[in-house]
C-alpha cells in the first residue's frame, strides 16, 4: 500500500533532484571555464530543456581555422569577457542565467536543427518555467543582432535586458593605449627641442598639407569608415561600382595625383632654373609627356569605375 | 570679454607686490603720460568707460538676473562692439602704426569707425526687444 | 632675349585699358557660361522645382510672396507633421525665401510680372554668376587678376558646385556659396588693409549667410582658425586685430537676430572657438600695447606669464561651463564629422541620408576633374609666398579636403577652395611660359656646365632687333609688372624658359587640358546633375526619350480626388513633395535631419511611428493609422520598371528607426531570412511578408504578368504567384508605371467586426470559432 506512494515520492524527489542536478551540472561546467559553458549536443538539450527555470544566452560559432570565420574569431573575446563579468555576480542571481558557447565542430547537428548557415549567432532562451517565465508566453529565443558591431559593451547592455540583474561589465582600461600615449607625449616634448627648427620651416608644413590633401582626395576616409579591405579576395584591386573602392585604390590614386602635381611643379619651378637650354628643353618635354600619360592612366581608371564615361585620352 | 579685463586688473595687484615692479608700473604710467598724444588719451578714456560699463552689466547678469537674456546680450554686445571699434580706431590713428596701415588714413579710419558703430547699434537696437 | 616679338608702339595706358576691357568681357562670358550650363534641366524637361527639400522652400516663398513678410515670419503650418504642426517662422533659415521675395517685389515694381516659380527656379543660376564674380575678387587678392579670371571660370562650370545649383534646385546652397565666397573675400580684404569698413562688410555678409544656410558654422570656425594660426606663426599685427574684432563683434550680434539661431552663438561649442580667439586677441593686443611702453625685462616676463595664465583661465572657464552644461556640447550633426562611427550607432536618421555617406575617389574626380591634381600644386605655390591671406587658403584646403572625404555633401564646401588654389597654380604655370623674356646668357657665367657658344648662337636666331631695345624693355617691364612677382624677387632674367617650341608645347598642353575640362564638366552636368528627380527619363527601344511622370501624376490625383483636409502617410522623403504638389496634410516630412539639432522627442517618435506602421502587420498598423486620422497611405514601388530608389529598398531604415523606439516589437533580424539574406520572394521571412509595406508594394502585382513569372526588376527576384491581400486598406490609385501607389484606409466596420473577419465573411469563409460554443444543459 505504501509502495506506490513511496515510489511516487522517490520519483518526484528524483525529478526535483534531476532538475537541480541539471542546474548543478551547468553551474559546474560554467565554473570550469570562466563562466562559459562549452556545449555539445547533450548539454545543449540540457540547457534548453523545455522545463528549465533558468535563462541562457547561447553563442553559436565556428572557431576552427578551417571554417575561416573571421567574425567568429573577432566576436569570441567579447563574448568571453561578458560571460566572465557575469561570473562575478553573487551566486543566487548568477545561477539563474548561463552563458554558453557551442562550436560547430562539436555539435553540427544543433546547427542543422536550428537551420543556421552563418555564424556567429547569439540566441537568448528565456526561462520556460518558474518566476522568470516571460508574461507574454513567448518562449522563442531572442536573436541578438550585431548592428553595433562585435564590441563587448553593446553586447553586455543588450543582454542585460534578459538577465536577472544587469551584467556588471566594465570595459578594461586599455593600458597599451595609455602607455603608448604617455610615451609619445614624453618623447614628443623631448624631441621638440631638437626638431623645432624643422617644425618652424614652412616646407615641413607644406609637405604635410599636400600629403593630407592627396590622401583625403583619394578616398582614404571612405575605406576607413566602411572598413573596406585592401583588395578583394580574388586579387581584384578595383572595386566594382562608382561609390566603392578598396584600400589599394587609395594608394594608386594618391600616387597618380602626386605625380601629376610634381610634373606641374617641375614645369613651373624647376625648369626655368635650368641654365642649359638643352637640359631645360628635355625636362620640359619629359614632364609634359609624363603629365599626358599619367592623366590618360587616370582617365582610363575612371572609365573602369564609371562605365558610361565617354572620354578617353591616349590609353 | 571678462577675461582680458580680469587680466589687466590681475596683472597690477600681482606686480605691485614686489617693489621693483611697482616702480615699473610707475615708470609705465609716466611713459604713457609723456608719449601719448592727447587725442589718443581721450580715446583711451572712452575705452575705460566702456570697459567699466561692460563689467557692470556682466556683474548684474551674474548676480541679479539674466532675464531677459536678449536685452543683456544686446547691451553687453554694444559695450564690447563699441570697445573693439574704438580700439581699432585708436590703433589706426596712432602715428606709430603708420607703417602697418598703408591704405587707411586717419580720416578714413574715423569714417570706418562711424559706419561700424551705426551698423552695430542698428543690430543692438533690434535685439533689445 | 625675347622668345617672340612684341609690338613696340603701345602706350602703357592703352595696355591698361585694353586689359580691363578684356577682363570685363571675360567675366561676362564666364557668367553667361555659368548660367547657361545650369539650364539643362529646364530645356530638357520644364521649369520645375527639383528634388524634395526645394519644394518646402518653394511653398514658404509662395507664402512670403503672396502674404507678405510679416505673415511669413509668423507662419504656423498645421498641415505638416500632423497633428503636431510646425512653427515655420522659427525653424527655418529665411535668407533664401527673403532673397526671392525681394527679387519678386523688385521685378513687380518695375512692372515685369515674373511668376514666383520662375524666380525660384532661376535663382540658383543667377547667383552662380555672382559666385563666379566673388571668386574672381577673392583670387585677385591672392595673386592677381589673371588667376582671378581662371578661378571664376573654374567655379562657373565645375560640377561640384553645379550639382547643388542647377536651375530648379531651389535650396539654401544656391545663395550660400556666393555669400561664403564674398564673406571670405571681405575678410581677406579687411585683413590686408586693416580697415574696419571691410570688417563691417564681412560681418554683414556673414549675417546674410547665417540667415541663409546652416553651414555658416564653417565660416564661424574658419576665420578664428586662420587668426589663431597667424598668431602661432608670430604674425600678429594691428590689422589682424582690427579685422577680426570688427567682424566678430558685429557679426555675432547680427547672427543672433535670426530666430532659428537665437542664442546659440554664446551657448554652443561650435561657436566657442570664435569667442575664444576674440578673447585671446584682446589679451595679445593689450600685451603689445604695454610692451611698447615698457623696457624693463622683468616686467615683460611677468606680462608674458600673466598673459598665458589669463588665456589658460579663459579656456578652463569654457571647459567648466561646457562640463556643467551651460554651454551645449557639439551637436550630433557636427560631432559625426569627427567621430565617424557616431551617427550610425546613435542617430540612424542622419546615417541613412545618402548625402552623408563618405566619399570614394571617383566622386572627387567626377566633381573636380583636373582640379584634383592642380590643387596640391597650387597649394605648394601658395606656400612659396606665404602671405597672410595665403595661410587662409591653405587652412581652408586642409579642412575642406578632410570634410569632403568624410561626407559627400561637403564636397560643395571644398569646391571653391580647389578652384582658387588650382587657379593660382595654373596661372603661375601660364605666366612662366607666356613670359617672352629668355634668360640672359652672360649672367650665367657663374652657372654650371652651360655652353655659352651654343646659347649665343641660339640667341641670334631668336633675338628681337637690337635697335628697339629701350622701348621693348619698357613694354616688357609694364607687362611683367602684373605677373610673376617671384621672378622680380629672384632677379630680372635669372630664371626663364628658353625657346619658342617649349612654350608652345606647354601652352598647347594646358589649353588642351582646359578644353578637356570644359567637355567633362558639360557632360557631367547634362548627364548626372540635371535630373529633376520628380520626372524621370528613359530611352525607348527606338532611341526616343520616354518621360516617366508618375510622381506628378499621383500627386495631382491626390490633389484632385481627395478631400482638402485628407491626411496622407508616407515615408518622410516625400513629405515636402506631397505638401508642395498635392497640397495635402502629411504626417512626417524632410524636416527631420534638417532639424536634427532641435529634434524634439515628438518628432523622432513620429517618424518611428510611421516606420512601425509600415513594418508591422495590418492588424497592428491599423490602430496606429486610425489614431493619427490617416486617410491615405502612399508608397513608392519601383519593381515594375526598375526604379531602385523605392521604399522596399529603404525599408530596412524604417525598421531600424522603429526599432530604436520599440525594440521589443520590431527587430531587424526578423525581416531577414534565417540565412541572413534580404529576400522578397517566397523565401521572405514571415515578418517581411506580413508587413504593411510589403503588402502595399506587391498588392495585385502578380496580375500584371498574367500567370507567368512575376519578376521584381529591382531586387531581381521572383515573387510568388499569389499576390498578398489587404484587409484594412483599399487600393485607391496606382500610377502608370506602378511607381506611386496610394491606398485608402478603410473605416471601421459598421457592424463592429474586425475588418479581417468582415472580409472573410464577404469572401464566403466560415468564421473559425475562437471560443467553444456554450454548452447548455437543459434544466430538467
Amino acid at each position: 500500500m505504501l509502495l506506490p506512494w513511496l515510489a511516487l515520492l522517490c520519483l518526484s524527489l528524483h525529478v526535483l533532484a534531476a532538475k537541480d542536478s541539471a542546474r548543478e551540472q551547468l553551474v559546474q561546467l560554467a565554473s570550469k571555464n570562466n563562466g562559459v559553458v562549452r556545449l555539445d549536443e547533450k548539454t545543449y538539450d540540457l540547457l534548453t530543456s523545455p522545463d528549465r527555470d533558468w535563462s541562457a544566452a547561447v553563442h553559436l560559432t565556428a572557431l576552427d581555422k578551417r571554417r575561416r570565420c573571421n567574425p567568429c574569431r573577432e566576436f569570441d573575446p567579447s563574448w568571453n569577457a561578458v560571460a566572465k563579468a557575469w561570473s562575478t555576480v553573487p551566486r543566487s542571481e548568477r545561477d539563474n542565467h548561463f552563458f554558453a558557447t557551442l562550436d560547430f565542430d562539436e555539435a553540427p547537428t544543433v546547427f542543422q536543427k536550428l537551420g543556421l548557415a552563418s555564424a556567429p549567432v547569439v540566441y537568448v532562451y528565456p526561462a520556460a518555467e518558474g518566476p522568470r517565465r516571460p508574461a507574454s508566453g513567448k518562449l522563442a529565443p531572442y536573436k541578438y543582432d550585431f548592428s553595433h558591431g562585435f564590441d563587448a559593451e553593446p553586447l553586455a547592455s543588450e543582454l542585460s535586458r534578459h538577465t536577472p540583474v544587469p551584467i556588471p561589465y566594465k570595459a578594461p582600461v586599455d593600458w597599451a593605449k595609455w602607455g603608448t600615449f604617455a610615451v609619445i607625449l614624453v618623447s614628443g616634448i623631448i624631441t621638440l627641442r631638437f626638431i623645432s627648427p624643422v617644425l618652424q620651416s614652412r616646407w615641413t608644413w607644406a609637405i604635410g598639407t599636400i600629403l593630407t590633401s592627396l590622401v583625403m582626395q583619394s578616398g582614404y576616409m571612405f575605406t576607413r569608415i566602411r572598413g573596406m579591405p585592401y583588395t578583394a579576395g580574388n586579387g581584384q584591386w578595383i572595386a566594382p561600382g562608382f561609390q566603392n573602392q578598396y584600400g589599394q585604390e587609395t594608394q594608386v590614386v594618391a600616387m597618380i595625383y602626386g605625380l601629376l602635381a610634381i610634373s606641374f611643379l617641375m614645369l613651373t619651378v624647376v625648369a626655368p632654373l635650368q641654365k642649359s637650354p638643352q637640359r631645360q628643353r628635355m625636362q620640359i618635354y619629359l614632364w609634359t609627356a609624363v603629365n599626358l600619360i599619367i592623366f590618360s592612366v587616370l582617365v582610363s581608371l575612371f572609365r573602369t569605375k564609371n562605365r558610361g564615361y565617354p572620354f578617353k585620352l591616349f590609353l | 570679454m571678462a577675461g582680458p579685463k580680469a587680466s589687466s586688473t590681475a596683472a597690477r595687484p600681482a606686480s605691485s607686490s614686489s617693489a621693483g615692479d611697482s616702480s615699473a608700473i610707475q615708470s609705465l604710467w609716466r611713459t604713457y603720460n609723456d608719449t601719448t598724444p592727447s587725442r589718443l588719451k581721450l580715446v583711451d578714456c572712452f575705452l575705460v568707460f566702456l570697459m567699466l560699463s561692460g563689467i557692470a552689466q556682466f556683474l548684474y547678469c551674474i548676480l541679479v538676473t539674466n532675464f531677459p537674456f536678449n536685452a543683456f546680450l544686446a547691451g553687453f554686445g554694444s559695450c564690447v562692439g563699441q570697445f573693439v571699434l574704438t580700439a581699432s580706431l585708436r590703433a589706426q590713428v596712432n602715428p606709430e602704426n603708420r607703417a602697418e596701415f598703408k591704405e587707411v588714413s586717419p580720416e578714413r579710419a574715423f569714417a570706418d569707425f562711424a559706419l561700424g558703430s551705426i551698423v552695430l547699434h542698428f543690430f543692438v537696437f533690434n535685439f533689445l526687444g | 632675349m625675347l622668345a617672340y616679338s612684341l609690338p613696340s608702339d603701345i602706350s602703357p595706358s592703352t595696355y591698361v585699358n585694353a586689359a580691363s576691357l578684356v577682363r570685363i568681357v571675360a567675366l561676362g562670358l564666364i557668367s553667361a557660361a555659368a548660367i547657361s550650363s545650369r539650364l539643362f534641366a529646364v530645356i530638357n524637361f520644364e521649369s520645375i522645382i527639383h528634388e524634395f527639400d526645394p519644394w518646402f522652400n518653394y511653398r514658404a516663398t509662395k507664402v512670403l510672396a503672396s502674404e507678405g513678410f510679416y505673415e511669413f515670419w509668423n507662419w504656423f503650418d498645421p498641415t505638416a507633421w500632423y497633428p503636431l504642426g510646425r512653427v515655420v517662422g522659427g525653424t527655418i533659415y529665411p535668407g533664401l525665401m527673403a532673397t526671392s521675395g525681394v527679387i519678386y517685389n523688385l521685378l513687380h515694381a518695375l512692372n515685369l510680372p515674373v511668376d514666383i516659380r520662375n524666380i525660384c527656379v532661376l535663382l540658383a543660376p543667377g547667383f552662380s554668376a555672382l559666385t563666379a564674380w566673388a571668386t574672381y575678387m577673392f583670387t585677385k587678392e591672392m595673386k592677381d587678376e589673371s588667376a582671378g579670371l581662371l578661378a571664376a571660370a573654374f567655379i562657373g562650370i565645375v560640377p561640384g558646385y553645379i550639382s547643388r545649383s542647377v536651375a530648379g534646385s531651389y535650396d539654401n546652397e544656391a545663395i550660400a556659396i556666393f555669400l561664403l565666397m564674398f564673406t571670405f573675400f571681405a575678410w581677406i580684404k579687411a585683413l590686408k588693409t586693416g580697415s574696419a569698413l571691410f570688417g563691417t562688410v564681412a560681418a554683414l555678409f556673414y549675417f546674410y549667410m547665417v540667415a541663409a544656410w546652416g553651414g555658416y558654422a564653417f565660416i564661424t570656425n574658419m576665420i578664428p582658425l586662420h587668426a589663431f594660426v597667424l598668431l602661432l606663426m608670430g604674425r600678429y599685427t594691428s590689422r589682424l586685430y582690427v579685422a577680426y574684432c570688427s567682424w566678430y563683434a558685429i557679426g555675432t550680434l547680427s547672427s543672433m537676430q535670426v530666430p532659428f539661431v537665437g542664442f546659440q552663438p554664446v551657448r554652443t561649442s561650435e561657436h566657442m572657438a570664435a569667442l575664444g580667439i576674440f578673447g585671446l586677441l584682446q589679451i595679445v593686443a593689450f600685451a603689445q600695447l604695454i610692451r611698447s611702453h615698457v623696457s624693463s625685462k622683468q616686467f615683460q616676463d611677468l606680462l608674458f606669464v600673466s598673459v598665458i595664465s589669463a588665456a589658460g583661465l579663459g579656456m578652463a572657464a569654457m571647459v567648466l561651463l561646457t562640463y556643467k552644461g551651460w554651454i551645449a556640447p557639439w551637436t550630433g550633426r557636427f560631432y559625426s564629422l569627427w567621430d565617424t562611427g557616431y551617427a550610425k550607432k546613435y542617430i540612424p536618421i542622419i546615417a541613412s541620408v545618402s548625402e552623408h555617406q563618405p566619399t570614394a575617389w571617383p566622386s572627387f574626380f567626377m566633381d573636380l576633374h583636373m582640379l584634383t591634381f592642380l590643387f596640391p600644386f597650387g597649394v605648394l605655390a601658395l606656400f612659396r609666398q606665404l602671405r597672410d591671406e595665403h595661410v587662409f587658403v591653405i587652412i581652408y584646403a586642409v579642412m575642406g579636403t578632410y570634410f569632403a572625404g568624410v561626407m559627400v555633401r561637403l564636397m560643395l564646401t571644398l569646391t571653391p577652395c580647389v578652384c582658387v588654389a588650382s587657379a593660382v597654380g595654373l596661372s603661375q604655370l601660364i605666366d612662366t611660359f607666356v613670359d617672352p623674356r629668355e634668360p640672359d646668357v652672360e649672367q650665367e657665367k657663374e652657372g654650371g656646365d652651360a655652353a655659352p657658344s651654343k646659347q649665343a648662337a641660339k640667341k641670334e636666331k631668336n633675338a628681337a632687333p637690337i635697335t628697339g631695345v629701350g622701348a621693348i624693355d619698357d613694354i616688357v617691364s609694364t607687362l611683367s609688372g602684373a605677373s610673376s612677382p617671384e621672378k622680380d624677387k629672384s632677379g630680372k632674367t635669372k630664371a626663364g624658359i628658353f625657346g619658342l617650341d617649349t612654350r608652345m608645347v606647354v601652352l598647347f598642353n594646358t589649353a588642351a587640358m582646359l578644353l578637356f575640362f570644359v567637355l567633362h564638366c558639360t557632360w557631367v552636368t547634362s548627364n548626372a546633375y540635371s535630373s529633376p528627380s520628380v520626372v524621370l527619363a528613359s530611352t525607348n527601344p527606338d532611341g526616343s526619350q520616354h518621360i516617366i511622370d508618375d510622381f506628378r501624376e499621383a500627386y495631382y490625383w491626390l490633389r484632385m480626388n481627395t478631400k482638402e483636409d485628407a491626411v496622407v502617410m508616407s515615408w518622410w522623403d516625400y513629405g515636402y513633395q506631397i505638401a508642395g504638389m498635392a497640397d495635402r496634410v502629411t504626417l512626417v516630412d524632410n524636416n527631420t535631419w534638417n532639424n536634427s539639432t532641435r529634434l524634439t522627442a515628438g518628432c523622432a517618435a513620429h517618424i518611428a511611428t510611421v516606420g512601425k506602421a509600415m513594418s508591422s502587420p495590418e492588424e497592428i498598423a491599423y490602430p496606429i493609422l486610425r489614431k493619427h486620422d490617416v486617410n491615405y497611405v502612399l508608397v513608392i514601388f519601383g519593381g515594375l520598371i526598375g526604379y531602385s530608389g523605392d521604399d522596399i529598398n529603404k525599408f530596412l531604415w524604417m525598421v531600424r528607426i522603429a526599432q530604436g523606439v520599440w525594440p521589443d516589437e520590431i527587430q531587424e533580424p526578423n525581416y531577414f531570412t534565417p540565412q541572413g539574406e534580404y529576400r522578397v520572394d517566397d523565401q521572405a521571412s514571415k515578418a517581411m511578408r506580413e508587413s504593411l509595406m510589403y503588402k502595399m508594394s506587391y498588392y495585385r502585382f502578380a496580375e500584371l504578368f498574367g500567370g507567368g513569372q512575376v519578376m521584381d526588376r529591382v531586387r531581381q527576384q521572383q515573387l510568388p504567384k499569389q499576390s498578398p491581400t489587404l484587409d484594412y486598406l483599399d487600393e485607391a490609385f496606382t500610377s502608370e508605371n506602378w511607381i506611386v501607389r496610394i491606398y485608402q484606409v478603410k473605416k471601421e466596420d459598421s457592424l463592429g467586426r474586425d475588418l479581417k473577419s468582415a472580409n472573410g465573411f464577404a469572401q464566403g469563409k466560415k468564421r473559425k470559432r475562437s471560443k467553444p460554443p456554450v454548452k447548455r444543459r437543459a434544466l430538467a
